[in-house]
């Protein structure tokens, strides 16, 4: 679904990545962990398309096509969707009517008419009971007064309605308690099939309880210095970071 | 100047209407202050004096139009009038009694002088006491002849005790020519009377519009608008708010736009002259191109005026890097126990909310409309006719400037 080539990124001259090279298929979660500025998080932003980042060397092939060469919108009607670290609040924008403008914008992008009244409100019916999320949060302003919980929620909400191939969750477990990251993860979780596959960027282990990913990668400095399966994120529970990338110099 | 010495003295060849003297006062008054230009404080940002460079013709012409309003005034005159009880044309109202000798008298303002020396036209209308009103005012200028032309309209209301009124008044323009219109309105309100008045004006034409509205307000009565400057070459509108009484309370609202060369002033003036009076301000601009806006709003609290309540705020949205608002709050308070609270902010479309958006699929174009339809949202949804406010959103986000800098 997606491949990522030797991907070198700076911001304002700060070189964050370092020559990354991730190929994720339909199908598969995968979760990138690492220590607090190990670039975990620009890795999120950059396929979503943030211009504050210049990519300077390597490519992103996602389903055929050159990633980098696409606005953000384009991405996101393709079907990448970013989870947000810190969701924005949008005061003033009805909930409902920016979920309804975004799935209207992506359906006009694929040549379909806009959504049906009735039909739109009977998918965000269905998509609210699996995010546990009060119906009164569709009338209110996007994430405007949310607690942390819900605007995490949110995110996973929109995402259930937009229903992207290619999900990137930034941090998502941050600020939830256990019986929100449980609800978050069912929701994701809902959503996997062998069409889509997810990134988890998480410093956390805790989240992968939850999501199982197929694969863990730890990314430092930049560059991704291991990779393994769901058990690798269990041993950098244990062992701390430091331990891995020791061993990894090693 | 000499245009308007000849368009006046034409006037006076009419038959009488019983109100010349005073539309001759007003006149004289008018022609020893002369029109005001950048030297004047109040018109430092908005020189008006381009006027004097046309060749201004009073347009009297009168064109029956009859669409869904209950009052039309083309060019200043009644055109039609279906609103209930005592109304007419002002020299009537003044002749029956209906309305004071002093919607005429002299006043500081040029422009107010100028707009009664030629109030032959215009209307007055009386809303009776308890009475509850909903009325639809359409001011239509027609310039078939595509002449540099002026126009006059002036309206008086008058809201008996505790009358209840909803007015949606709208500034259109037909045929092109250039058009000066200068327009203004008295608002007298008794005690307990209600009055929401919505205010639009539309058009983009090569039109010079200067209006002044001046409300005065009895014990407890309560005057809110909302004005919709969405559009024009040169215009400014004042406010002048006498909060005359105890527990009058009046809320301004407004959204205003100006794109390419446009000009847009808005001076508003509060005086609390009495204790308990309360005053909500909040105006809202976006600008474009080379658009110029000016925001001055003065808050008066006299001496008598303890327990003043007056909140003021002016936000401005910038969408190109040319655009410039001139802001300013003036508080003059000479009491001693009142709440005055005033904000003024000049800003961008935030830049994470934009990229949040397009994360979701939208464009562009469609995310900064969906952040600017939030930024007016705040201002219209203060409308209480839900009729009004859906058709005030309407208009309004399709008249959103279109943003010059990508």
């Amino acid at each position: 679904m997606i491949k990522i080539e030797n991907l070198h990124v700076e911001v304002d001259g700060n070189k964050i990545l370092n020559g990354i090279n991730l190929e994720v298929k339909a199908g598969e979660t995968h979760a990138i962990m690492g220590p607090n500025g190990s670039g975990k998080s620009t890795l999120a932003q950059v396929l979503a398309g943030h211009e504050d980042y210049d990519v300077t060397e390597g490519n992103v092939e996602y389903l055929g096509k050159d990633l980098l060469d696409m606005d953000v919108d384009e991405r996101a009607c393709e079907g990448i969707f970013l989870a947000f670290q810190y969701p924005v609040e949008l005061p003033g924008v009805n909930n409902t009517y920016f979920l309804k403008s975004a799935l209207n914008a992506q359906r006009k992008y694929h040549g379909e008419s806009e959504i049906d009244a009735m039909e739109f409100m009977e998918l965000i019916g269905d998509k609210i009971k699996l995010l546990n999320l009060k119906e009164s949060l569709l009338k209110r302003p996007v994430n405007d007064g949310f607690s942390g919980g819900e605007k995490k929620r949110n995110e996973i909400f929109q995402m259930a309605v937009l229903e992207p191939k290619l999900a990137l969750l930034d941090e998502t477990d941050s600020g939830l308690d256990i019986d929100a990251l449980r609800v978050v993860a069912g929701g994701v979780n809902a959503m996997r099939s062998n069409e889509n596959a997810t990134i988890v960027v998480t410093h956390y282990q805790r989240l992968l309880n939850y999501i199982v990913p197929d694969f863990v990668h730890v990314l430092v400095d930049g560059r991704i210095i291991n990779s393994g399966d769901k058990n690798l994120a269990l041993e950098l529970e244990e062992k701390g970071y430091d331990k891995i990338i020791e061993e990894a110099a090693g | 100047m000499e245009s308007f010495v000849k368009a006046f003295r034409n006037t006076l060849k009419s038959p009488e209407d019983g109100i010349e003297s005073l539309r001759t006062e007003a006149f004289e008054e008018f022609s020893k202050t002369g029109v005001p230009n950048s030297r004047h404080e109040y018109w430092k940002f908005s020189d008006p004096s381009v006027i004097l460079n046309l060749d201004l013709k009073l347009n009297e012409s009168l064109d029956n139009i009859d669409e869904d309003y209950d009052l039309i005034l083309c060019n200043g005159k009644i055109s039609k009038n279906k609103t209930k009880g005592r109304t007419g044309s002002i020299s009537e109202g003044i002749k029956k009694g209906d309305i004071s000798e002093r919607v005429l008298e002299v006043n500081g303002n040029p422009f107010i002088n100028l707009n009664s020396a030629f109030a032959i036209n215009g209307c007055y209308i009386n809303l009776e006491r308890n009475s509850t009103n909903n009325l639809k005012i359409l001011n239509l200028i027609t310039n078939n002849e595509e002449i540099e032309q002026a126009v006059y309209p002036k309206l008086v209301i008058v809201a008996e005790e505790n009358s209840n009124t909803t007015i949606l008044e709208e500034f259109r323009i037909s045929g092109k020519g250039t058009n000066f219109v200068n327009s203004a309105m008295n608002i007298f309100m008794a005690q307990g009377a209600n009055l929401e008045h919505i205010i639009l004006d539309d058009y983009a034409d090569d039109t010079y519009h200067i209006a002044n509205i001046g409300v005065e307000q009895k014990k407890d009565s309560n005057y809110v608008s909302h004005n919709f400057s969405i559009g024009k070459k040169f215009a400014r509108r004042d406010f002048n708010i006498k909060l005359t009484e105890t527990g009058a309370n009046c809320d301004l609202n407004g959204i205003y736009f100006a794109s390419n060369k446009e000009h847009i002033d808005h001076h508003t003036t509060i005086e609390h002259m009495q204790n308990n009076c309360t005053s909500n301000e909040h105006y809202k601009g976006i600008l474009d191109g080379k658009a110029i806006a000016v925001f001055n709003g003065r808050i008066h609290v006299h001496p008598d005026a303890q327990k003043t309540d007056a909140i003021q705020s002016n936000q401005n949205l910038l969408l190109s890097d040319d655009a410039i608002i001139h802001t300013k709050p003036e508080l003059e308070i000479y009491a001693d126990d009142v709440k005055c609270t005033h904000g003024a902010t000049v800003g961008q479309l935030d830049e994470k909310a934009m990229f949040y958006l397009k994360t979701r699929g939208l464009n562009q174009n469609d995310a900064k409309r969906l952040l600017m339809r939030a930024y007016v949202g705040e201002i219209i949804q203060k409308i209480s006719d839900d009729n009004i406010r859906k058709q005030m959103m309407e208009i309004v986000v399709d008249k959103l400037p279109k943003g010059t800098n990508d």
